[in-house]
């Protein structure tokens, strides 16, 4: 059933995203991009909470530092998208692992305000390194360049968004199915357990919070392809807060509802902007509606309790023939 | 070491101090190969330290721990998997919000390749396969599905047994298996454990209460109070030894 629904998901999505070029105006094109790049977000997001249950709450953050960097180099040689794209990832790696090895000495609260405090400090950053980010006036981007072909349009750009978030999330769904993604999970579970399967928990820790941050700092990068400017007001902890509420409503432990949740939430926080004020409240509701009503969120990634009783049902028969 | 064969566990001198508290005090005993030995004594006798510094969850204060020949205590915990020693729980440590499958599948995740080829590695059919041999063995193969967290406690005292045997153990430590199972429960584990030290050669520690088991599989027994080691021996010795009467087991208790 799961996997008819996915693979059905898959294809509709992609003829939907194959065709939509022909027919949609620039606008919808840019929200398409956009869309992508959440959804390349939340999957990393996905990987440090949902996989190993780790609260960093730093990902706008890496989303920045990848935006920036990927940027800079635009401005300074205008490399091929590629480059740029990858350098982007691996720097927000190297800084995702250095603070996963300092904040997995804590955990749960401890950790999440930590890494806040990481984001709240790298957005200083960007507000006040004049000299590099051009601070408070926000920051202008040469057009992303692919092979002498100049990315000005959110058309051209369209087909790297789509490519981009089609990789990352192959690549999730390839990570999560190798002995890492049960290495996650183990961690996730139990420390102590997994320590006794030779899970070196703090190991992976550590490489998940990396590549968390490697897939904020690639969609950084992807932005860059269709985006000029960046402001680093975008850059703080509302737009983690609104990551994390995607992948939460989605389904915590679930790549579908991280994808979903990003879709969603992205519209959403598109037709609202005009009216910003009540963003907030409307976000709000839906995170009550669903915090009542379906706290496992649209998917759950964790198993439902329904069957494991089912199960143990199954197993008071099985006992007796023991 | 008064036989021929050599120990493949050996505790010398062990002692813990957690602050002002000697939970363990100058401790020394051997578990030979193949061989079924308890460690028995009160609640808070340090036995379950002793657990915890075998797999590296504790450093001792003092004295050494060698296992096949080699000091383990520059091992961390996460090592001593890879080394074959595997180990169990007293209040359960089960992924709980994974399947049956998956915790069990857990346990062959320190086989073959290291660092990066191991993490990127995909579980072969082959593990899948004695995953599933396992959960036979221990009477959860109709279970493979189902949420760890959400079997009753024996079946999950079961599960840990079988993750901890996907490790492909030379030396398995058990933190009272029995305890919480039912009689019929206590007889399967019996005969599990047996045949393993018997005819699959791997060495059992276990700490357990429940005497009607020790007395029945262990080989070995040692009894310790207060982080001392009061008596070592058989247990047709033990069950007649005066002193571990006295301090533990309380008169006429071992013939109810």
């Amino acid at each position: 059933m799961k996997m008819d629904f996915d693979k059905w998901a898959l294809a509709a999505a992609a003829v939907v995203l194959a065709v939509l070029p022909f027919i949609a105006s620039g606008y919808i094109l840019y929200i398409v991009n956009l869309l992508m790049i959440y959804i390349v977000l939340a999957l990393g997001l996905h990987i440090v909470i949902g996989e190993t249950g780790q609260f960093a709450l730093s990902h706008a953050a890496f989303y920045g530092i990848g935006i920036y960097v990927a940027g800079i180099i635009n401005n300074a040689w205008h490399p091929n998208l590629v480059i740029s794209v990858l350098v982007a990832g691996v720097v927000a790696a190297g800084l995702g692992y250095l603070l996963g090895a300092l904040a997995i000495r804590m955990r749960d609260i401890y950790l999440a305000l930590s890494t806040f405090a990481f984001g709240e400090a790298m957005q200083w950053v960007f507000l006040n390194w004049n000299e590099v980010t051009n601070g408070s006036n926000g920051y202008q981007m040469s057009p992303a360049w692919f092979f002498g072909f100049e990315l000005t349009s959110d058309l051209r750009a369209y087909p790297f968004t789509v490519l981009g978030a089609a990789l990352m999330l192959w690549v999730t769904v390839w990570l999560s199915r190798s002995q890492l993604g049960a290495a996650f999970r183990a961690v996730r579970e139990s420390d102590v357990a997994a320590q006794a399967m030779g899970v070196n928990a703090n190991v992976i820790k550590r490489v998940a919070f990396m590549c968390s941050a490697a897939y904020a700092g690639m969609a950084g990068g992807l932005y860059t392809t269709f985006a000029s400017f960046i402001h680093p007001e975008s850059l703080g902890f509302w737009t983690t807060i609104l990551i994390l509420i995607m992948i939460v409503v989605g389904g915590i432990g679930s790549v579908r509802g991280a994808v979903i949740g990003a879709v969603i939430f992205g519209l959403i926080s598109e037709l609202l902007r005009q009216m910003l004020s009540f963003q907030e409240i409307i976000y709000g509701l839906i995170l009550i509606g669903f915090m009542m009503f379906a706290p496992r969120g649209l998917f759950s990634g964790r198993r439902r309790t329904r069957k494991a009783a089912a199960a143990t049902g199954a197993g008071s028969s099985g006992g007796t023939q023991a | 070491m008064n036989d021929q064969t050599q120990a493949l566990l050996s505790i010398d001198g062990l002692t813990v101090r957690f602050g002002g508290l000697t939970a363990v005090d100058d401790l020394s005993f051997q578990v030979l190969p193949g061989r079924i030995h308890a460690l028995i004594g009160p609640n808070g006798a340090g036995k379950s330290t002793i657990f915890n510094c075998i797999s590296r969850y504790y450093d001792p204060t003092g004295g050494a721990i060698s296992f096949a020949g080699a000091d383990v205590t520059r091992h961390r915990a996460a090592d001593m998997a890879a080394l074959g020693v595997a180990r169990t729980f007293q209040n359960l440590e089960l992924f709980n919000d994974l399947t049956v499958e998956e915790n069990v599948l857990l346990g062959t995740y320190s086989y073959g390749a290291r660092g990066l080829a191991r993490l990127l590695r995909r579980p072969v059919a082959a593990n899948r396969e004695f995953a599933h041999h396992l959960l036979e063995r221990v009477g959860l193969i109709d279970f493979l599905d189902a949420r760890a967290g959400g079997l009753d406690f024996g079946r999950q005292k079961m599960l840990e047994l079988a993750r901890a045997l996907a490790i492909k153990p030379r030396l398995l430590l058990l933190d009272e298996p029995a305890a919480g199972l039912r009689n019929r429960e206590i007889d399967k584990l019996d005969g599990i454990l047996t045949d393993l030290a018997s005819r699959e050669g791997v060495t059992v520690l276990l700490v357990e209460h429940v005497m009607q088991l020790v007395m029945s599989i262990s080989d070995r027994i040692t009894v310790m109070s207060f982080g001392h080691k009061i008596a070592e021996g058989p247990p047709a010795e033990i069950r007649s030894d005066a002193r571990v009467i006295e301090a533990y087991l309380g008169k006429g208790n071992l013939d109810e």
